[in-house]
């Protein structure tokens, strides 16, 4: 018998389905890795099975059945639970050791010297040992993350339930997080749950399970879930339809007569959108109304320093994009991404240095007002109306740009049908998948046809495919309209797309080049992860 | 019971209540209440300005006048102007009340006859003018009941008055304000805190470490509200000392039933503001509710602007819906009169306000679920 033992778990709340119908098993020291979009219903799961909700259906942890949050009351001695959020269960207050204090009385942990050495053990693999003092409010987002399991992890729980531990966190952060819960489960033989956006995590552990629209679609070994989809994925070739393209790979469900290709993780999502029938619109871009003279080099920063405080965001940093470039702009959390981008925009003043946008010296907001009609922006949170329609929103945005009503009319319907929003036109944002707000946030920062467009983390939270069709959109918009784009992401997968990637750490550059160039120095590397950690860690 | 458990929850909240400067609040909000209200509201009124217009220049008149001149109450001015110009003097806000005296005053009143004195008051604030009123016929009287002994005429006929205030016989305004605003800032200000401290771990998401962790509920909510109890325990002897040292209160009842009566008091305020932070998930929303719910029935059913038993209808039924009127009888009783336990209706109310804080303490225990929504 196993572990735990999770028969038909059904989490419905008021509008929508959590989770219905998910079942699962699991032995001590195994890791469980749950992927999905979000909404799929991973967090629902979790949170039955730390029982923190209310839920249909049992579960049975070490003999123990229970089918209610007061039932799961015997049980939460042995789980523990770290819930989704960066920080969310911190106190911003407390200083690290005063949470770690806490968290082990609220558990009612005797503190003996075999605590005393289990807790420093905890600090050193999370690296905290030097910043016990320090308050949680003023940690970087990773060492928060680190904080919070090494407090879950202070009772030495037989069950725990990770939502998302990783989800915004650096790459380095990220890698330190695995090796803990990696000796953990060795140490202490722990059922370990972890729900994480990113596939190369997924990989590394035992067992997988798919979730999509409140079910589990797909289980099993990464090999065996790879295995599954080999039949469908082939090597990238333009295909008219139902098949998608994405990341070098075509996956098709009818036979194709090109390569067969090695299928990822990633894949899966591909393929079961292709069996659901989920097929995205094609995405289609027209050139623009007129050619328009853009300047070989678009944007050029020199120099660029940006203080709050004591506190250095930007240092020195010099950027330059080409016309018709992808230029991804890679960096940890708090690496100053976001910063740079407000201060090419004019919403930081620039503290030193130089910058010359589309060949004017910037010197004053004066000489901005002039280039507002030649950038487009789309912030990391959308900033779009949500108590106004999709097309209310667009029309809106036309106006403040001082488009005909007309040629704005006009272009809306085609950028519909393009981006393919079209059917989602009399809908408010907030009652849309975060996809398809993506999708009409670009439209709106395409209206004034921009020379250049300034993207802040825009694929956060976006599920795969989504992902892989915005992609689609950038790269089609580049080819139209040689048209140039900064875009910040921490999904390193994604710095693949790009034609020129430029690394920041702690406000400083420390690495720019082509793709091409990246792989050629590092030939050892297997994903850009790779070469991105050593330099994180090069640098350190 | 997982004292340890408990005792680590009571220490990281007063932790955060330190580092947050929230203890601030729970220290400045009651003082810096009692104090500005206690100053601010004035309900008698002294020095209101009078115009007597003297037609009769008579010795009678000019006693009546010499009256109003010798009081506190009033600041007279006699003046020879006509009717129309005092009474725009008082459309001007120049002046609040005319007097007129008519011209044959003395001598109507030596034969015994009746007279009429024409009274004008500004009455844009009805209190004021009822009282300014009540004080022009009083010192009236006063002076007609002296005319008449010594004009020797017998006294029948005319009014003697014979007035006694009791309880508070100076007629201070803080002695009857001041212990109504003990009773406002209890009830508000824990109420305000204990809001504030569930609603806060829901908002920023370390709720969770409550649910997933093995304590049950009543252990969470005596260690979120024991921080609170305590801290605002102390507010119930520096408002004491504020009442009685500052503002100069007397105090004629039982300090134990003071501070009794007043723990359980904050007991109630406590368990309001954790019933509205149980069913409330934004600080904001959390906030604004209690002080809605607990500022305005504590000053409209404080007693301080008037009594409870002068209410009819829906106050008078509002009024006992609140702790406030319970709370504040024993409270003025205390603090003026001080009959105690000796008075069955204190018992009584004493019994109501444990039967409060048992229900809405309950309430929220039951409402408040270890679990997400």
């Amino acid at each position: 018998m196993s572990l735990l033992e999770v028969k038909n778990i059904r989490v419905s709340y008021k509008k929508r389905l959590g989770i219905d119908n998910a079942s699962l098993e699991a032995n001590s020291g195994e890791i469980i890795g749950f992927i999905g979009a979000d909404g799929a219903g991973k967090s629902s799961l979790m949170h039955s099975i730390a029982g923190v909700i209310r839920f249909e259906g049992e579960v049975v942890y070490d003999g123990i059945a229970y089918h209610s949050p007061k039932e799961a009351e015997q049980v939460k001695p042995f789980i523990g639970l770290m819930p989704q959020g960066i920080g969310l269960v911190l106190y911003n207050t407390l200083s690290v050791g005063e949470h770690l204090e806490f968290f082990a009385d609220i558990r009612n942990v005797k503190k003996d010297e075999k605590f005393q050495a289990y807790k420093e053990k905890l600090l050193h693999m999370a690296g905290l040992s030097a910043f016990i003092d320090r308050e949680a409010g003023k940690l970087s987002g990773g060492m928060m993350q680190k904080l919070s399991l090494i407090c879950t992890l202070l009772h030495r729980p037989k069950l725990l339930i990770l939502d998302e531990p990783t989800t915004g966190v650096d790459p380095l952060s990220r890698l330190e997080l695995w090796e803990i819960l990696d000796s953990i489960r060795k140490e202490e033989g722990t059922v370990i749950l972890v729900s994480t956006a990113y596939m190369q995590e997924a990989s590394k552990m035992d067992k997988i399970f798919l979730f999509d629209e409140g079910e589990i679609i797909a289980q099993g070994t990464n090999k065996e879930l790879i295995d599954s989809i080999r039949p469908y994925v082939y090597e990238e070739v333009t295909c008219k339809e139902e098949c998608l393209s994405f990341n070098k790979r075509t996956y098709s469900l009818k036979p194709l007569h090109v390569n067969r290709a090695e299928p990822t993780l990633e894949g899966l999502f591909f393929v079961n959108a292709l069996k659901k029938k989920k097929l995205l619109p094609q995405v289609v871009i027209a050139k623009r109304d007129k050619e328009i003279a853009i300047p070989p080099v678009v944007m050029q920063a020199y120099g660029i320093t940006k203080r709050f405080g004591s506190f250095t965001a930007n240092d020195h940093v010099d950027i330059e994009l080409k016309r018709g470039e992808i230029l991804g702009l890679l960096g940890a959390n708090g690496a100053g991404k976001t910063t740079f981008i407000k201060m090419l925009l004019g919403l930081y003043p620039i503290d030193e240095g130089e910058l010359t946008l589309l060949e004017k010296v910037i010197k004053s907001g004066d000489d901005r007002q002039t280039l507002k009609s030649k950038i487009g922006y789309v912030s990391q949170h959308f900033a779009l109306y949500n108590d106004m329609t999709v097309r209310e929103n667009l029309i809106y945005f036309a106006n403040m740009h001082q488009i005909p009503l007309k040629t704005a009319l006009n272009r809306i319907e085609q950028y519909a049908n393009e981006l393919g929003f079209k059917e989602y036109m009399d809908e408010l944002p907030t009652a849309l998948p975060l996809g398809v707000n993506q999708r009409f946030s670009i439209a709106a920062a395409l209206l004034h046809e921009p020379l250049v467009l300034f993207l802040d983390e825009p694929t956060s939270g976006v599920d795969t495919i989504a992902r892989a069709q915005f992609w689609e959109i950038l790269k089609k918009l580049k080819e139209q309209w040689n048209i140039s784009i900064l875009i910040t992401t921490h999904y390193m997968s994604e710095a693949e797309y790009c034609d020129r990637v430029l690394l920041l750490k702690q406000g400083k550059k420390i690495a720019d080049d082509t793709i091409e160039n990246f792989y050629k120095t590092h030939p050892d590397a297997k994903s850009f992860e790779d070469i991105f950690l050593t330099y994180y860690k090069d640098v350190e | 019971m997982k004292l340890t458990t408990i005792k680590a929850y009571i220490l990281k909240e007063f932790m955060e209540l330190y580092r947050t400067r929230l203890i601030i609040m729970v220290y400045l909000m009651p003082s810096m209440i009692v104090l500005l209200f206690g100053y601010g509201i004035r309900m008698d009124v002294t020095h209101a300005r009078i115009l007597i217009i003297d037609n009769d220049q008579s010795k009678f008149s000019q006693m009546l006048t010499s009256k109003f001149e010798h009081t506190k109450y009033f600041n007279a001015k006699v003046l020879h102007v006509s009717e129309k110009e005092a009474l725009r003097s008082i459309k001007q806000a120049k002046t609040d009340a005319v007097l007129i005296i008519p011209s044959s005053f003395e001598k109507r009143l030596l034969h015994g006859q009746k007279s009429e004195i024409g009274i004008f008051v500004d009455a844009s604030f009805p209190t004021r003018a009822t009282t300014i009123e009540g004080y022009i016929k009083g010192t009236v009287l006063d002076t007609a009941s002296e005319v008449a002994q010594r004009g020797g005429l017998s006294a029948k006929g005319l009014i003697t008055l014979n007035q006694r205030t009791l309880f508070n016989q100076a007629m201070r305004d803080e002695d009857a304000i001041v212990p109504g605003l003990i009773g406002l800032v209890l009830l508000v200000a824990p109420a305000i805190l204990a809001a504030l401290l569930i609603v806060k771990e829901k908002e920023e998401g370390t709720i969770f470490n409550f649910y997933a962790s093995p304590l049950s509920k009543g252990e969470f909510l005596l260690a979120k509200l024991f921080p609170a109890f305590l801290l605002h325990s102390i507010n119930i002897f520096i408002l004491f000392l504020i009442a009685v040292y500052i503002f100069n209160v007397p105090f004629r009842g039982s300090f134990m039933l003071y501070w009794l009566s007043s723990e359980l008091y904050i007991l109630i305020s406590l368990s309001i503001g954790m019933l509205i932070s149980v069913i409330t998930s934004r600080q904001i929303v959390a906030v604004v509710l209690t002080v809605i719910i607990t500022i305005i029935p504590g000053f409209l059913y404080s007693g301080m602007l008037m009594p409870i038993s002068s209410m009819v209808g829906e106050s008078y039924i509002e009024a006992h819906l609140f702790p406030v009127m319970y709370y504040n009888h024993i409270l003025y009783d205390t603090f003026l009169i001080g009959q105690g336990l000796g008075s069955k209706k204190i018992i009584m109310y004493l019994l109501i306000l444990v039967g409060f804080a048992v229900v809405l303490f309950s309430a929220g225990t039951l409402l408040l679920k270890k679990e997400m929504k």
